[in-house]
This record gives C-alpha cells, sequence and structure tokens, in this order.
C-alpha cells in the first residue's frame, strides 16, 4: 500500500517533470500567442494586485507590531525599521505574496483548464489548428512567472509601508528616517536573491496549475479536485524551492 | 470594437502594473546603491592597521561622526600589517586634511564594526585620491580585560592590606588600647602642663628681650652705641665722599695717561723716541747682553770672595743657618 503511494508520487513527479520539458520544448519556439499572454498577464497580474498589496500591508504592519516588544526588552527600540525591513524583504514578502498567487491563480488555472479539459474544448481546439498548448499552458506560465516578481516588489514596498505605520503606532519614526535605515540595511544581497526566486516561484506556480488542469478527468468533480490539487501542490513547491533559494545564496554568501 | 476597446484598457492598466513593479525595483536598487557609494564620484583612500577588530567589506566610514563612505577591501599585507582601501564620497575631499587619523570603532556598544576618522588641530592639506591615513591602534577588549584584571590583583593586595590593618587596629596592643590608656593620658597632661610653663618662661624671655631693644634704642651699652652713633656715621659719609672725589681724579688721570699713551705711539717727546726706535733696541739688546756677562763675572768675583779670608766666616755662618 504503501509502496503503491510512493509509486504514484513518483509518477506523477516524473509526468510533471515531462510536462516542464514539453513546456520548454514548446512555448520558446513561433508562433507566440502574444496578445493571449498580455491577457493572462492581464488576469494573474493586475488582478491579484489587491489581494496581494492588502496582504502585504497587513503583513508589514503586524510583522512590526510583534517585533517591537523583543527589541524594547533589548533596548533596540530604534533598530525596528532595520530588523523588520530585513525579514519583509527577504522572506515575508515574496513568500506571502507566492502563497496568495498559489491560491487564486493556481486553483484559478486549475479550473479553468480542468473544465475545458473534461468539456473537451481542448480537444477541439486541437482540432482546429490551434496548438493548446502554445495557447493555454504556455501564456499562462509565463505570465505567472512574469508577473509574481512584480507583485512581489509591490507587495515589498506596501508591506514596507504597512511597517512604517507599525514603527509609527508606539515610537516615533519620521518617513525620511525610516526609509533612510531601510536602505542603510538593505543590500544588494538581500534585493536579488529575494527576487530571483520569485520568477521560481511564479513558474512553479503555474506550471503546476496548467499540469493539474490539463490532465483533469473525471468529469465536474474531477475540475474540483484538479483545482484543489494545484493549490495544495503549488504551495508546498514555494515552500521547497524557498528552502534550496536560500540555501544556495547562503552557499553563495549573498547575505 | 467594444471588445477591442476594453481589450487596450487591459492593456494599460497592465503596462502601468509592470512599469509601477519594475520602477519600485529600480529605485530600491538605485537606493541601495547610493549608500554603498556605488554611483555618483568618489575616491579612495587607504590605510594601514596593526589590527582591524573584525572590519569587514562594506562597513561605514565615519568622518567627524557622519557616515561618508565604505570599506572597499581589507586585505592582509604582512604579519603586521592590514591594509583597509575606503570609498569615500567625493564631497568630503576637501575636508579631510593629509594628517587625519583613522581609527577602527564600533557603532555603539555592540554594532558593527566602522573606521572613524578624524581630524587633528594641526594644519594640512586635503587628501588626495590614493592617499594613506595615520592610523590608532583599535581598543582591544581582551587588553581592557587584561588591564583590568592586573587592576583587580592590586585592589585584593590593597584590600588584604587595609584588613590586617583593620585587624591591628582592633586587637589588644593597638593604638587604639595607647590612646584609651589612662596612664598615658595622665603624661601627656603633664607634658602639657609642662609645655604651658616652657611657654610662660618664653613670655619672659621676649619679655626680657624687648627690655633690650628699647635700651639699644636709647642709646645705651656698645652695640647700642655703635648702632645709634650718628656721629659715626657722619664720618662715614664723608669718607664716601672723599673715596667719590678720589675716584674722580683718579678718572682725570687715567684720561692723562691715555693721552701720553697716545703721544708715545705717534713718537712724540723722548719717552717715545726712546719706545719706537728700533735702533735703540739693539743698543738695548746688546747693553743688556753686555749687562749679563758683566754679572756673570760678578758672580765669580762674589764666589771668590766667599773664599777670601774677611768674608769666610760671615758665610760659614749663613751655612749654618
Amino acid at each position: 500500500m504503501a509502496f503503491e503511494a510512493i509509486k504514484k508520487v513518483l509518477a506523477e513527479a516524473g509526468d510533471i517533470a515531462r510536462f516542464t520539458a514539453r513546456f520548454f520544448s514548446e512555448a520558446f519556439r513561433p508562433r507566440f500567442e502574444f496578445t493571449e499572454f498580455l491577457r493572462q498577464c492581464f488576469f494573474i497580474g493586475y488582478k491579484s494586485l489587491p489581494l496581494v498589496a492588502i496582504t502585504a500591508f497587513i503583513m508589514g504592519l503586524v510583522i512590526t507590531i510583534q517585533s517591537r516588544p523583543t527589541l524594547v526588552e533589548f533596548g533596540a527600540e530604534s533598530w525596528l525599521p532595520k530588523m523588520v525591513s530585513v525579514s519583509l524583504v527577504r522572506e515575508i514578502a515574496p513568500v506571502i505574496t507566492a502563497l496568495i498567487c498559489a491560491g487564486k491563480i493556481g486553483s484559478g488555472i486549475g479550473a479553468e483548464l480542468g473544465s475545458m479539459k473534461v468539456t473537451e474544448q481542448i480537444d477541439s481546439m486541437e482540432v482546429s489548428g490551434t496548438n493548446p498548448f502554445k495557447y493555454l499552458i504556455a501564456t499562462r506560465v509565463l505570465a505567472s512567472t512574469f508577473m509574481i516578481p512584480i507583485l512581489a516588489v509591490i507587495a515589498d514596498a506596501v508591506s514596507l509601508y504597512g511597517g512604517f505605520l507599525g514603527a509609527n503606532i508606539h515610537g516615533a519614526v519620521s518617513w525620511t528616517l525610516f526609509w533612510n535605515q531601510v536602505f542603510e540595511t538593505l543590500q544588494y544581497g538581500d534585493i536579488v536573491p529575494s527576487i530571483l526566486k520569485t520568477y521560481f516561484f511564479g513558474f512553479a506556480i503555474g506550471i503546476i496549475g496548467c499540469y493539474k488542469g490539463y490532465n483533469s478527468n473525471k468529469g465536474t468533480e474531477g475540475v474540483g479536485r484538479s483545482a484543489n490539487s494545484a493549490v495544495v501542490i503549488s504551495s508546498l513547491l514555494v515552500f521547497v524551492i524557498d528552502l534550496l533559494a536560500v540555501q544556495i545564496s547562503d552557499l553563495l554568501n549573498l547575505t | 470594437m467594444n471588445n477591442m476597446a476594453n481589450e487596450t484598457f487591459r492593456n494599460i492598466r497592465l503596462g502601468v502594473f509592470v512599469v509601477v513593479g519594475t520602477l519600485l525595483l529600480v529605485t530600491a536598487f538605485y537606493l541601495v546603491g547610493n549608500k554603498q557609494n556605488l554611483f555618483g564620484s568618489s575616491f579612495r583612500i587607504s590605510a594601514r592597521f596593526y589590527n582591524v577588530n573584525g572590519l569587514t567589506q562594506g562597513n561605514n566610514v565615519r568622518f567627524a561622526g557622519i557616515d561618508v563612505g565604505t570599506v572597499e577591501t581589507v586585505n592582509i599585507e604582512n604579519d603586521s600589517t592590514v591594509i583597509v582601501v575606503m570609498l569615500l564620497e567625493k564631497d568630503v575631499q576637501k575636508f579631510i586634511k593629509g594628517n587625519a587619523i583613522a581609527s577602527v570603532g564600533t557603532d555603539g556598544l555592540m554594532g558593527n564594526k566602522l573606521v572613524n576618522i578624524n581630524s587633528v588641530k594641526d594644519l594640512g592639506l586635503s587628501i588626495k585620491e590614493g592617499d594613506e591615513l595615520r592610523t590608532l591602534r583599535p581598543l582591544e577588549m581582551d587588553e581592557m580585560v587584561r588591564t583590568l584584571n592586573e587592576t583587580n590583583i592590586n585592589i585584593k593586595v590593597i584590600t588584604d592590606n587595609l584588613r590586617s590593618i583593620t585587624e591591628k587596629i582592633s586587637s589588644k596592643n593597638s593604638l587604639w588600647n595607647v590612646l584609651l590608656d589612662t596612664i598615658v593620658a595622665d603624661n601627656v597632661k603633664s607634658a602639657v602642663v609642662n609645655l604651658k610653663l616652657m611657654s610662660n618662661d618664653g613670655i619672659a624671655i621676649t619679655g626680657n628681650l624687648k627690655e633690650l631693644a628699647r635700651q639699644m634704642r636709647y642709646g645705651k651699652g656698645t652695640i647700642a652705641a655703635l648702632i645709634t652713633d650718628t656721629v659715626l656715621s657722619g664720618r662715614i659719609n664723608q669718607t664716601i665722599v672723599k673715596l667719590e672725589k678720589f675716584s674722580d681724579t683718579a678718572a682725570v688721570i687715567s684720561g692723562d695717561i691715555s693721552y701720553l699713551v697716545q703721544q708715545l705711539k705717534h713718537g712724540k717727546g723722548s719717552m717715545g723716541v726712546l719706545l719706537t726706535d728700533t735702533m735703540l733696541v739693539h743698543d738695548l739688546n746688546k747693553s743688556i747682553l753686555r749687562i749679563d756677562t758683566a754679572a756673570g763675572s760678578f758672580n765669580e768675583n762674589m764666589e771668590a770672595l766667599q773664599y777670601s779670608w774677611p768674608f769666610k766666616k760671615y758665610y760659614k755662618k749663613k751655612g749654618k743657618k
């Protein structure tokens, strides 16, 4: 039984790898579905912005409020902006953005493609001469790969603004001083790895959502299941990739 | 057509979204770089330290307490020298003089290491690209602790001594007991009484002295005579006046003499001729030689005389003496 389960997981991992390989072989060959790519960018990027911004703002505010007591204990209250900026930019904002997008975009893509699959729209698309892989999957994966980093950058900015407000609840940190301290603390080694890893987050979210939707079966029930598993697997992958990214940037001394 | 307009509007919003995100990232990169002096004009200076206490690349450099740059590299030059290259803002170049002193410090008590550049009072030229600053040896925690340890040992010795002193004070044969002893107190009392008597005698003596002085003032006794005699002082005055006169005449005489010498030099008068005539000197030499020989023969004569009978007796007597 356990063997069966392991076999199933491994088979799925292999399947996902083959799906990814197919993406790379098809996505970078003409002809490109540029209009569809922009449309997906709009839905994945722009439409996720309010959700990501609100989450990031609250995270910034909350992290600042929660960090204060410990810093006060050390008498290092003035270090609040520095500490908060590092934790937000390096870890919290990118990961929160990726998780929110995994929930919103992963489930969206999984459900959309799944319903197209079970209603045999994808098959009919193939018949009509459109490459469904290029049109549906390549555009969505590329869109999420390029939009999530931008969302993460905006999330960084918004969460730092939340941090500024949080720092001013009990203390008094001027606008200029706050940003001065933030950029005094931040190094390229903080920003560049954290932005680079969001490309991988975006790619993982897109590819898992598409894989789950594209391989959906068992009718309407299967659509729900593929949406669900897309969210679960992509959220898990976000953390795995985060772990790898942090290890690599630590090994490369990008601190 | 409506669909197309809708599509364009979407694309515009997407464009704004992407541009805003990219701008934020670029701004962040610029601000971070700005803090590290990667942009804008800068210049490099170096300093050689014996010990940098954990200073690393990217640490701040402060001039007069203001962040003006960062540490670019920290390299070991040899077994006792670490060379630190610093990248500073161009704006502060004119304020940093060549004789400024660099030292490694700490931001706060436990903060990051940094390089402090402090100017000295003396005048100096502004620093140039690539110049090297003088350095101070940083304060090492270990060294401080070592010094503290020595201090502690000293304090221990001192407190030990203090303890033994206080023990001695509180023990039986102590100074304190001596102070408490009644016999000693009596002795001290009698000593004080004696002192009092002595001072009474002293008063009597001073009274006598006073009397003596009074008598002297009124011209009684020989010393008093000497001190109070007005006639004598008058005489002394006269003597001084005479001496003065004498010295005046002496001055006149010496003036005459100098005139005389002047005339002698210029060969005026018989004396002048005598002194300045070289022929005469020659003759005189000759005469002196003759006198010499004459004196020699005179001596011989005298010796002969010693042995002649009328004088023999006299010389014998002299020899005995």
